[in-house]
């Protein structure tokens, strides 16, 4: 630090202390707005209800694996089983819930259940079991699959409608309240002893070990948590699509992690927050939008978010850079 | 994270340990096969398991590679699906074309490494997001362009030359086999015996310190992205050439195995520790078991289980770190 040091405003502190989060939120606004004239263009009236509902119902499950997700790589780990942990819920959901309160309620609690007891196997090998994350996550998401193919060896199933409305409404887009409440439980979750701990040991363990933090509790814990998260990301899928797939949750292993990135969080731990990453999971959903209403062939579809996901990075490096040569 | 080192972080009893016992599970997974399944540890089915290891050992390789130097190449899937499609509707199964398509494929394959590696090396990109990234561009181009593998050539056979080197037989070994062998002797020559592979070791083990003993950190990255692209390109020429065709999602499978072959194969995932010999007992030993639990006709959903459970279990036995202070 230099001798004498310019007070920055509050204002100039928190933009320069939230860089990340607040590219990820302009990237959002940019992509709806880019979404809204592409649709515009074609369909000569401004996106409605209908839109509001479809793309918020698409993203949740995405938004809350990705929240998941978050907690796991603000600890300097990353969770690949997500993937299989929703396959699993996704199958439990179709095939045991039946059209009932008892029913639904009941089987809700289980699939927290074995998220839950998901996430405590991953973390338990990860910090008793002192193997690194990446590796233990891959052995049991291939583990987590073969579970999910056991119980529902083909696509089928059946999510009672009632459920389908209480948790992703077709008509109205009422998956923004869950939206909202997942942001409302992140900014308290973050100011808890545990959610500092996380923080705490993502930046630098053997420090937050010196000052108190029960590192073992928090690793596992942080993955409990994931394995929650991805767990009701499951049931949520399974309720938007009303029916279950052992197979359909795999690509959320890849796009949670790229939402993540998309939300500034950093992947060497310790920086980012959740909202960034669901404003990631609502970029993802977006663009998928945005090719469709800009014509571009679906072939292509990965081809774009590949390039998007590059961009948006190097872009992030490229202004984090500029800043630390202008402050 | 600063630790003292002790002698025994020198020894190289733990390296050498961990290839014994690669290729001891491997032997035993044989020896499991023939009782359970008469004939299975016979000449020719051992044969054909190490064919197939050897696919998983090719892409393996460039794996280990950027895994050495504490990177992933998460882009292995469709840059060997990438190749194999752009291999048959370059070659269209002439073998007058084969000098011509077997360049152009590895040189694709080194360019995606060098994208790879520029993103890392210069612009601090994670390796995760830089070549996941790159898998979904790839995946894109592939689809996209061969018009998700409808286009004429699309359903070209491999140059029949090439079946023949990799299918056939000299004194009585399969053509792939020998290529593999070399292959072994040649990447363990480079990381055993270069300087080229000392500087891979020093920069797994420290960049910081390797930096500033006056190695370009930055150019062996690019240069090891580069072969892991490269690898992930032969592999797909040469399982087209094993199989005739090229077909979609072909690349899927080499993810999860090339990792796992690497790491069963006692190298370090955080890199600096590990050798070739290793990877390729652990392609064998990866390879066995599938076949192992082929010939037992297990369904699928309980192979994906004992994937990850055996996976498991082997990290276990010496893939954990030191207990921290």
């Amino acid at each position: 630090m230099s001798a004498v040091t310019r007070r920055r405003s509050p204002w100039t502190h928190f933009v320069v202390q939230n860089v990340p989060l607040l590219l990820a939120l302009f990237l959002l606004l940019a992509s709806l707005i880019v979404y809204v004239v592409l649709f515009y263009g074609n369909e000569h009236r401004i996106p409605g209800n209908f839109e509001a509902t479809s793309i918020s119902n698409n993203a949740l499950p995405l938004a809350i694996a990705a929240t998941g997700q978050t907690i796991v790589i603000l600890t300097g780990g990353i969770d690949l089983s997500v993937g299989g942990m929703m396959d699993i819920t996704n199958s439990v959901t179709a095939v045991h819930m039946h059209d009932s309160p008892g029913s639904m309620v009941l089987w809700s609690l289980v699939v927290i259940l074995i998220g839950a007891a998901g996430g405590l196997l991953n973390g338990l090998l990860v910090a008793i079991g002192r193997l690194q994350p990446i590796l233990v996550t891959l052995a049991t998401l291939s583990i987590f699959q073969g579970i999910a193919i056991k119980i529902l060896p083909t696509p089928g199933g059946q999510v009672p409608p009632s459920f389908t409305n209480l948790l992703t409404n077709p008509n109205r887009p009422t998956a923004l309240i869950y939206v909202a409440l997942i942001i409302l439980l992140w900014l308290i979750f973050r100011r808890t002893s545990f959610g500092i701990s996380i923080f705490a040991i993502g930046n630098d363990r053997q420090a937050a070990r010196a000052n108190g933090v029960n590192v073992l509790w928090a690793r596992v814990g942080a993955f409990i948590l994931a394995g929650i998260m991805s767990a009701l990301a499951g049931m949520f899928l399974a309720a938007t699509t009303t029916g279950g797939d052992a197979t359909t949750g795999d690509a959320f292993t890849l796009t949670s992690i790229a939402a993540v990135v998309l939300g500034g969080v950093s992947l060497f731990g310790g920086r980012g927050s959740a909202i960034g990453s669901v404003a990631g999971a609502f970029v993802l959903t977006l663009l998928i939008n945005i090719l469709f209403f800009a014509n571009i062939n679906p072939l292509y579809q990965s081809f774009y978010e590949g390039v998007f996901l590059i961009g948006a990075v190097v872009l992030t490096v490229l202004i984090g850079r500029y800043l630390r040569r202008a402050t | 994270m600063i630790r003292l080192r002790t002698l025994q972080d020198y020894a190289p009893s733990v390296e050498v340990r961990r290839v014994i016992y690669a290729f001891a599970g491997a032997i035993l997974l044989f020896v499991i096969g023939q009782i359970v399944h008469p004939g299975f540890g016979s000449r020719n089915s051992i044969q054909e398991v190490l064919v197939i290891a050897s696919f998983v050992g090719l892409v393996a390789c460039g794996q280990m590679f950027v895994i050495l130097i504490g990177g992933i190449d998460l882009s292995v899937p469709w840059v060997l699906n990438g190749a194999a499609i752009l291999f048959v509707t370059s070659a269209l199964g002439q073998n007058s074309r084969i000098l011509f398509a077997v360049p152009l494929v590895l040189i694709m394959g080194l360019a995606i490494g060098l994208v790879n590696g520029a993103g890392v090396a210069y612009l601090n990109i994670p390796a995760v997001v830089m070549t996941l990234g790159m898998n979904g561009i790839m995946q894109g181009l592939t689809l996209g362009i061969s018009n998700g593998l409808t286009c004429s050539s699309c359903a070209s056979y491999a140059p029949p030359i090439l079946q023949n080197i990799v299918n056939g037989k000299l004194f009585g070994i399969p053509g792939e086999l020998l290529l593999w062998l070399g292959l072994i002797i040649v990447v363990t020559f480079a990381l055993g015996s270069t300087t080229f592979g000392r500087r891979i070791y020093a920069i797994g083990n420290n960049a910081e310190a390797t930096y500033l003993a006056g190695i370009r950190v930055k150019r062996v990255t690019v240069a090891l992205y580069m072969l892991s692209g490269m690898f992930s390109a032969l592999a797909g020429i040469i399982l087209v050439s094993f199989g005739g065709q090229a077909s979609l999602g072909m690349g899927d499978p080499y993810l999860f195995q090339s990792i796992a072959a690497v790491v069963i194969g006692g190298v370090y995932i955080l890199g600096g520790r590990g050798n070739y010999l290793g990877t390729t007992a652990g392609a064998i030993t990866l390879v066995a078991l599938v076949s192992v639990l082929l010939a037992e006709n297990m369904p699928d959903y309980g192979r994906s289980i004992i994937y990850g459970v055996v996976l498991l279990a082997i990290l276990l036995l010496y893939g954990r770190e030191e207990r921290e202070a």
